[in-house]
């Protein structure tokens, strides 16, 4: 494989098994400079092991990869050189203090990513003094954020960076994250919140049993999000066989609402087909144009997610 | 790496604390022991004691001193430090969930490793050397003189066999998930040794033999090691670095 080019990312055929448990089937990857894509899928989908073969921490049985022009080869060394990574499970050294740990964190790395850490994680209002056995799983998730997000590097690997996270810190953490990009650094994280993932992300990477699922851009959820309608009805209302019915839109009934994905961007002959309907009420609420990234998210895997 | 050293420094600190508690009283006693010789190998219940009682005696305050320091002192509680000191190096990280930070530096796992390894290896070697740097003081407090050079060639002898439990452990370190087998397991496979040792028929099969009083009483003799009793360790200390730094290359956190 050719290398990328610089805050590139690229796999190709990527594979890895433990055992006799396929951890991620043949995968492909392209993450382009100054992007933010985000690894989508349930607990055991393949992205925390995807994340750790770019780096160099698990290595590939088979396939090959390159971050930010650099080959994926021997134990990866070059590469996380030139890369930071946040991990997704967090274990630290508890007997070390905050401060001190940053440090850890940072050593080998330039003499400013010191500075900017502690920078980074005073404006979490993390008590550096304190030792990091006190610290709750967010102040933990806090510290190590801080540190992947302090040195000067393209390309930042995220596992999970938000989880354990209050709503308030998420918001901090997601401007960080926006401020970084909008330097031209490119990110590759993961997430189980929706929300956070569609707020920061270009690209969606859905994955599943190791397997990719599908990947989504952007612009085509948020112009797919112009052709989806969403519809609440009373309860008892016959949403199967109305969506069943309908000439202008492929709907389907989820409880008590109707979701249908219109065949153009015009919803007029769509709404005039829902209120002829004999058999449909006035619909308690509308919804249309809304990112639809849950919806992505529950037709591939069939769940709700956290939002 | 100043987190480890810094935690290995202490035990390195304390190691070399006990070792020295445990050869001034051993050093003070010797002219009692001398007068006692008769006596003590009366009441030496097995063979192999009453001949280790024969050996101190013929070899003098050398003997006697090489017996306590290194023979008793070092493989009892230096085997219990090398042992301590490299179970951990690996995996303690895995078990306290570590391990995926340590490796996610951007150093290479070579150097990583390589590191830990000189980290443990010198809180064993030093405590032994310094302690044995006092030896000649001690022995002159209660009248007698010794070279250092004797002594501190038997301290390499005696260091290559701490070195080689600390090898073999550490290699089994990189491979495990939690400290606590691996200290079992090698601390029991030591004392086996050691009961093996006490007995007179399969004494020649234990591993201590290359550290004892018979071959410290050989380098006084000749100036220099018994290259086929040191040979073997050093052959282990390498193996188990190599097999190490390859296990470490394919360890996932």
């Amino acid at each position: 494989m050719e290398p990328g080019g610089e805050g590139r990312i690229v796999a190709r055929g990527l594979t890895r098994s433990f055992g006799t448990k396929v951890a991620l089937e043949p995968f492909d990857l392209d993450v382009h400079p100054g992007r933010v894509t985000g690894l989508l899928g349930p607990n055991g989908s393949g992205k925390s092991t995807l994340m750790r073969m770019l780096i160099g921490l698990v290595p590939p049985n088979a396939g090959s990869a390159s971050v930010d022009g650099v080959e994926l080869e021997g134990d990866g060394t070059r590469i996380r050189e030139r890369t930071t990574y946040a991990p997704g499970e967090i274990g630290l050294y508890g007997e070390l203090r905050g401060r001190e740990h940053l440090d850890w964190f940072v050593r080998g790395r330039e003499r400013e990513a010191r500075v900017r850490a502690r920078e980074i994680a005073e404006s979490f209002e993390l008590p550096l003094e304190r030792r990091v056995h006190t610290y709750s799983h967010g102040m933990k998730r806090q510290l190590v954020f801080a540190a992947a997000m302090a040195p000067r590097v393209r390309v930042r690997i995220l596992d999970e960076p938000s989880e354990g996270l209050d709503p308030h810190k998420r918001s901090a953490m997601i401007e960080l994250l926006q401020r970084d990009v909008a330097s031209g650094t490119t990110i590759l994280l993961s997430s189980h919140h929706l929300g956070e993932v569609d707020r920061v992300c270009d690209t969606f990477v859905f994955l599943s049993l190791g397997r990719k699922l599908a990947t989504e851009h952007a612009e085509d959820v948020a112009r797919r999000a112009k052709r989806l309608v969403r519809l609440e009805f009373a309860p008892g209302t016959p949403l199967e066989r109305v969506a069943a019915s309908l000439k202008h839109a492929k709907a389907r009934a989820q409880g008590s609402r109707l979701v249908a994905e219109l065949d153009s961007d015009d919803p007029r002959e769509f709404l005039a087909e829902i209120a002829a309907s004999r058999e449909l009420g006035a619909p308690l609420s509308i919804e249309y144009g809304r990112t639809s990234l849950q919806d992505l998210y529950r037709g591939l895997y069939g769940v709700e997610e956290a939002v | 790496m100043a987190r480890a050293l810094h935690s290995l420094l202490w035990r390195g600190i304390a190691f070399a604390v006990v070792l020295e508690l445990m050869l001034i009283p051993a050093v003070l006693y010797f002219p009692e022991f001398e007068r006692h010789t008769a006596q003590l190998r009366a009441m030496a219940p097995l063979p192999v004691l009453r001949g280790i009682i024969d050996t101190l005696e013929e070899g003098g305050v050398f003997a006697y001193v090489t017996g306590q320091h290194f023979f008793k002192g070092c493989n009892t509680l230096g085997t219990a430090a090398a042992v301590l000191f490299a179970a951990g190096a690996v995996a303690g990280e895995s078990h306290r969930g570590t391990l995926e930070i340590w490796l996610a530096r951007p150093v290479s796992r070579n150097r990583l490793l390589s590191e830990r390894w000189i980290q443990g290896a010198l809180a064993v070697v030093l405590p032994v050397v310094a302690t044995t740097l006092t030896i000649p003081w001690l022995v002159s407090t209660v009248g007698y003189e010794l070279d250092y050079g004797p002594l501190l060639l038997s301290s390499v002898q005696q260091n290559a066999m701490l070195l080689a439990i600390y090898s073999v452990t550490f290699f089994l370190s990189t491979l495990a998930r939690s400290p606590a087998g691996i200290t079992f397991a090698m601390l029991f496979t030591t004392i086996f040794m050691f009961a093996v040792y006490l007995v007179e028929r399969l004494t020649h099969w234990s591993i201590f033999r290359l550290t004892d009083v018979e071959r410290f009483l050989y380098i006084q003799a000749n100036g220099t090691f018994e290259w086929s009793k040191l040979s073997p360790l050093v052959a282990v200390i390498a193996l188990s670095f190599v097999a190490s730094l390859v296990a470490f290359r394919r360890r996932v956190p």
